[in-house]
């Protein structure tokens, strides 16, 4: 310990703050003309200030958990929107796009009557719209699923949509095309295939 | 007598024949035996009674008052207690400071007690992937080395010597800027842009006239980055908006580190989301030496749990709005909104270099 105490060991002349305190002695007359030498008798160590910090387990929306530092007491914070669920963040997430849901087809028949003039979308189409979806029975599942009857009536723009909104596909396709081209790895990838497809077909028999 | 010693006083001082006699005792009555052995413990084998009459000699001699008044500095404490002193009184002085990483100095802050999950997806993802798809292949064998070192050191104008009084006479800074920009660096190996700190400003002109919104600015601050925010006073006189130069009104903090990136991973993953109708970050924001920066309303504050946790605590209407400023390594905004968007912010209109 007596060769560890700190006092005995030299601070780094880097470390000293080069903050000046003013000194400390009395003002006598020759002093009151501010001296051109700078004089540091003392730099106050302050301690530090800071609030007591909680260690706080997140839960995003997707389920996935993480702990931070924080401020506030409570230990475990659910979030409901964060940038899991958030379509700036998932753009490719289809549930989460802003779908317009027609049960009783009055949008429809507002349509066929006055046309689509009226439509800021029909006009420039955007990402976060896609046509209407109309559904005939009036218990109607939530917004977030698409029904297999609406992706059948249109599906040709949907598909069109999907093109354009991902961008990876095409990066897909490229680095696929790059595949072909290699022997070696082409029949190894569908002998994997088959093996999967099988253990699939197998396991949904048993089930 | 060294196995006597560790046997408490009280113990030493009790006949050995007591002893055993009352430890018999204690075999006996099995119910008292753990009491019995407690007060035991505290007894003493020897008295002092016992021990030999000092001679007058030796008492004349023995006169500690007489030490105690002789001696020039006071003995600590029986209890020894280090304290680090409270002032560093330079280099050369005796007394020192410890480090601050040392337990006991008096700025030490205990930490860090987790790896944030920012941090963790920086180092392990995304400064490989920004050095792997920021790399410039300059083929071998040719010195790109000077045209470097002449772009960053002849940046300033020369005169064209048409005159006998340009000779010597000082180089002019860039048209248009009195100062020079900095000039972007390849992302390499050994520069790759990191977050060096987020400074979290508010101004607060309401605070001229009524203090209080200078407390709720601060506490918000308090609240949100964990660190004791400092207050600023404005800079100008503007008669109009009813500002005096040196009033207190507004209020920063810095973060550096782990505080940082968590800030940064609460703002992207919890605050952001839930903005109504959030575009994303501007893409004109930016100084033009790699530090961007964006705001919050006033309303969007209480988005951030640690102050959505107790908001009643805040007065609503006096809850101000905020600036942040994300500094960062990278020498351009081009570089560093690189970055930010590898961590996950979007910017959204016209990008600005």
């Amino acid at each position: 310990m007596g060769a560890r105490l700190p006092t005995s060991a030299l601070r780094r002349p880097s470390l000293i703050p080069t903050s000046s305190s003013p000194s400390t002695s009395t003002p006598s007359p020759s002093s009151l003309v501010r001296n051109s030498v700078q004089t540091r008798n003392a730099t106050f160590v302050p301690r530090p200030r800071r609030p007591y910090m909680f260690t706080q387990l997140v839960q995003l929306s997707d389920g996935s958990t993480f702990t931070v530092r924080t401020t506030s007491p409570t230990a475990l914070y659910k979030s409901t929107k964060d940038s899991r669920n958030h379509l700036l963040w998932q753009p490719s997430e289809k549930s989460l796009r802003n779908v317009e849901l027609d049960e009783a087809g009055k949008l429809a028949a507002f349509r066929e009557r006055f046309g689509r003039g009226w439509d800021l979308d029909a006009k420039q189409p955007t990402e976060e719209t896609t046509p209407p979806i109309t559904a005939p029975q009036p218990a109607a599942p939530s917004s977030q699923t698409t029904t297999p009857a609406a992706t059948a009536t249109q599906p040709a723009q949907l598909e069109e949509a999907e093109e354009a909104e991902d961008p990876f596909d095409s990066m897909t396709d490229l680095i696929s095309a790059y595949a072909k081209h290699d022997d070696k790895l082409a029949p190894q990838k569908e002998e994997k295939k088959l093996a999967d497809s099988k253990g699939k077909g197998g396991k949904g028999k048993k089930k | 007598m060294a196995a006597l010693r560790e046997v408490s006083r009280s113990a030493r001082s009790l006949p050995l024949s007591q002893i055993r006699h009352s430890y018999q005792l204690c075999q006996r009555r099995c119910a008292a035996t753990q009491a019995a052995e407690a007060v035991l413990q505290d007894l003493e084998t020897d008295s002092t009674l016992g021990a030999p009459e000092l001679s007058p000699e030796e008492k004349k001699i023995f006169r500690p008052w007489k030490r105690a008044a002789d001696r020039k500095y006071t003995l600590p404490s029986s209890r020894y207690q280090y304290h680090p002193p409270k002032y560093n009184r330079g280099p050369l002085h005796p007394i020192q400071s410890p480090p601050s990483s040392d337990p006991i100095a008096r700025d030490f802050v205990p930490g860090p007690f987790n790896l944030p999950r920012l941090r963790q997806t920086y180092q392990s993802t995304v400064a490989s992937d920004l050095m792997t798809l920021a790399y410039n292949h300059k083929p071998p064998g040719e010195s790109h080395e000077h045209e470097q070192h002449e772009e960053t050191t002849d940046r300033l104008r020369g005169w064209d010597g048409s005159s006998p009084y340009h000779k010597n006479r000082q180089k002019r800074a860039p048209r248009g800027s009195p100062v020079l920009k900095l000039v972007e660096r390849d992302i390499t190996f050994r520069n790759i842009p990191e977050i060096k700190e987020i400074t979290i400003a508010t101004f607060v002109p309401e605070a001229i006239k009524e203090q209080d919104y200078l407390l709720v600015a601060r506490t918000m601050l308090l609240a949100i980055t964990g660190t004791t925010p400092e207050i600023t006073k404005t800079k100008s006189n503007i008669a109009q908006w009813g500002l005096k130069e040196g009033e207190r009104a507004g209020v920063k903090t810095t973060i550096y580190g782990n505080a940082a990136y968590e800030f940064l991973d609460r703002c992207i993953h919890i605050v952001f989301p839930r903005i109504k109708d959030w575009k994303g970050i501007k893409g004109t924001t930016g100084d033009g030496s790699g530090n961007l920066a964006w705001g919050f309303q006033p309303s969007e504050m209480a988005i951030f749990p640690e102050i959505e946790v107790n908001y009643a605590m805040y007065p609503s209407k006096m809850l101000p709005g905020c600036r942040v400023f994300v500094k960062t390594t990278a020498t351009s905004d081009r570089q560093a909104r690189l970055l930010l968007q590898a961590l996950g912010i979007p910017f959204y209109g016209e990008l600005r270099n």
